[in-house]
């Protein structure tokens, strides 16, 4: 993946100075920070009770409009609830499934795959004859199917996202572990009398880490995605909770005399997603050079 | 090409066997539902002898292992059981919710395809040039877009701020076309309804759009890379040196080779593209099965459920195993593979 300006600049200089160097980390590392920072200091932040309902105000126009009030910037919504209050609160559960939900399908994914790696055999046909499978399943309709069988609520959302998208993780480590297990470094440790478990975790391992981040970001777009579709169809939150997905089903019944309504949470999905996925497209060319060329998943 | 028959017909079993594990993996995720789907559709004055007979009635009876041979033996008799919410048999809802998503998918294939070849070809060329740097980061714009916020950007701004095209449904109410295929773009062309044909197209336009700008992007990115692969092979070369125009080795050479590894990716993806249906049949009021199954998926229709969710696993395994029999077709290294 593209930018060359970077790689002819690889001079010796501090890690982390070269890491940030790269437009797509630090533009996205800014926009993560943002997000973070929003979400983390919502409170502080919003002008207003997101819950808090002001029926003599309701669905006005943001406050730069003719008919706008100064104190609801983004206007309001059809309960007279501050639009951008929702906004700012919405971002929290946003976070917290990415967080979440992209440590859990790194963890399940990467331990399944890195033993499949290793160990090969009888153990990585099962769990790849089971990635075949997964993959047969559109990811939305089987994480709906999930949260039809858990039940709903953020912790099920959590935890349809961890077993639908595991397969991210272990399709791409996997394939990355059985090229390094190749290496001479690896045979070098197993010749020295070190334990399979040790070689995994000491040898393997780091060697993967590299992808293992660019995808955790990427996982937290995704996550975040799927939460709003999942909020969205009403099978997320409970009703007393924000989300972004609860904010578009609100807006949706009064898109003709409220579209800004709509706008605010569309605006902030896609803006916390394509911050994970500009920091996890320029991570992947930063951490290893070698995937520069290599385009696509 | 007798091998590559029996590597089609090891294939077909593949399919097969693959969904009949699937339909297990669905049976069991839908049996660890907490809550019990017949006390929403019984009256609260129904006695246990009721709950017993409609418990049998709907397969619902004996343990997960029974339930599911039961529920298997009707379905390969084509009898996939009956939605208890819309009280009809699950495949009547099935054939006619099927033929308006394929057509939303297919016209969204093309749209997709319309995209993303230029686009494709348009990134290549920037490549290492200055307008890549904006290029790249448009590109990430747009994969970080789902299909249903396409969907709700283009209602609002070509549907309501724009009234320029419809967005509810399949065709005008005022329209009144007989279900031959069930596809529209063709029952009105047999029936000869022009006029019906244009609005059935009209309203097909956002949705398929919208499903096409998410995917495009995806595609976009392999097509570049495979340009760049297939820029450095001697072939493109060879035929520089031979003289040929610019064009000509792109058209002919680079974009002919570069074909193949799109292709799979649209078959591996093709399921990201079915399940984008869900949410954008939703927003559109589009009558087909990913409505289908967000309509089940509320009322906790089980046996709908199964069923939908067993055709967009169908669906996935058809488009992989059209995709694999394609690719052997264009890339004869393949068939004795």
């Amino acid at each position: 993946m593209s930018s060359i300006s970077v790689n002819q600049q690889a001079r010796p200089r501090g890690g982390m100075a070269r890491i940030f160097s790269h437009p797509k980390v630090a533009v996205g590392g800014a926009m993560v920070l943002l997000f973070i920072c929003v979400a983390v200091f919502a409170p502080w932040l919003a002008p207003n009770d997101p819950n808090a309902q002001d029926l003599l105000a309701t669905l006005l126009p943001p406050a730069w409009a003719a008919d706008g009030m100064a104190q609801y910037p983004l206007g309001t919504d059809s309960l007279g609830r501050c639009v951008l209050s929702r906004l700012i609160y919405g971002s929290r559960i946003a976070l917290i499934v990415a967080v979440a939900a992209a440590t859990g399908t790194m963890l399940l994914g990467t331990t399944l795959a890195i033993l499949a790696g290793y160990l090969r055999g009888g153990f990585d046909r099962a769990t790849s004859f089971i990635v075949v499978l997964w993959m047969a399943f559109p990811p939305v309709v089987f994480s709906m199917m999930l949260m039809v069988g858990l039940g709903t609520g953020v912790r099920n959302v959590i935890l349809a996202v961890i077993l639908v998208d595991w397969t991210r993780f272990y399709r791409v480590v996997r394939a990355e572990v059985i090229v390094a297990r190749q290496r001479e470094y690896v045979q070098a440790a197993r010749l020295l009398g070190f334990s399979h478990l040790r070689v995994m975790l000491r040898e393997v391992l780091p060697g993967v880490a590299p992808l293992i981040i660019t995808l955790f970001s990427l996982q937290m777009g995704v996550a975040i995605i799927v939460e709003a579709i999942l909020s969205f169809v009403g099978l997320s939150v409970p009703s007393n909770v924000v989300a972004w997905g609860v904010m578009l089903a609100d807006g949706r019944d009064q898109i003709y005399q409220a579209g800004w309504n709509l706008l605010a949470p569309v605006c902030g999905i896609v803006f916390a997603v394509l911050a994970f996925n500009l920091l996890s497209d320029g991570l992947r060319v930063v951490l290893d050079p070698r995937l520069r060329k290599r385009g696509g998943e | 090409m007798a091998s590559y028959a029996a590597l089609l017909g090891r294939k077909l079993g593949t399919v097969f066997l693959t969904a009949l594990l699937l339909s297990i993996v669905v049976f069991i995720v839908l049996r660890i539902i907490p809550s019990d789907p017949l006390a929403m559709m019984l009256p609260p004055s129904a006695t246990q002898a009721d709950i017993d007979f409609i418990r049998k009635e709907l397969g619902l009876d004996g343990s997960i292992f029974q339930q599911y041979l039961v529920w298997l033996g009707n379905a390969l008799q084509g009898d996939l059981g009956a939605s208890i919410y819309f009280r009809t048999p699950v495949l009547e809802l099935l054939k006619t919710a099927l033929p308006p998503t394929l057509e939303l998918v297919l016209v969204s294939l093309v749209m997709a395809l319309a995209i993303s070849i230029p686009g494709g070809v348009l990134l290549y060329k920037l490549e290492r040039r200055k307008g890549e740097m904006v290029a790249d980061f448009a590109l990430v714009f747009l994969l970080s877009v789902p299909s249903f916020l396409w969907g709700i950007i283009l209602i609002i701004v070509l549907g309501v701020v724009y009234p320029i095209l419809p967005f509810m449904g399949r065709i005008d109410p005022s329209f009144s076309v007989d279900t031959i295929t069930g596809f529209l773009l063709i029952d009105t062309l047999l029936q000869g309804q022009w006029r019906a044909w244009f609005d059935a197209f009209q309203h097909l336009i956002l949705p398929a759009l919208a499903l096409a700008l998410s995917f495009s992007p995806i595609i976009v990115r392999v097509l570049r890379s495979s340009l760049l692969d297939t820029a450095a092979a001697q072939y493109v070369n060879v035929a520089r040196l031979r003289g040929q125009s610019e064009w000509r080795v792109l058209v002919h050479h680079m974009l002919k080779n570069a074909a193949l590894p799109t292709l799979t990716l649209i078959g591996v993806q093709f399921g990201f593209l079915f399940g984008g249906t869900l949410l954008i049949e939703l927003i559109f009021s589009f009558p087909g099965i990913g409505n289908l199954m967000v309509q089940a998926i509320k009322n906790f229709d089980l046996p709908l459920i199964q069923g939908v969710a067993l055709v967009f696993c169908l669906m996935v395994l058809v488009v992989n195993f059209c995709v694999d029999g394609l690719y052997a077709v264009l890339d004869p290294r393949l068939r004795t593979a």
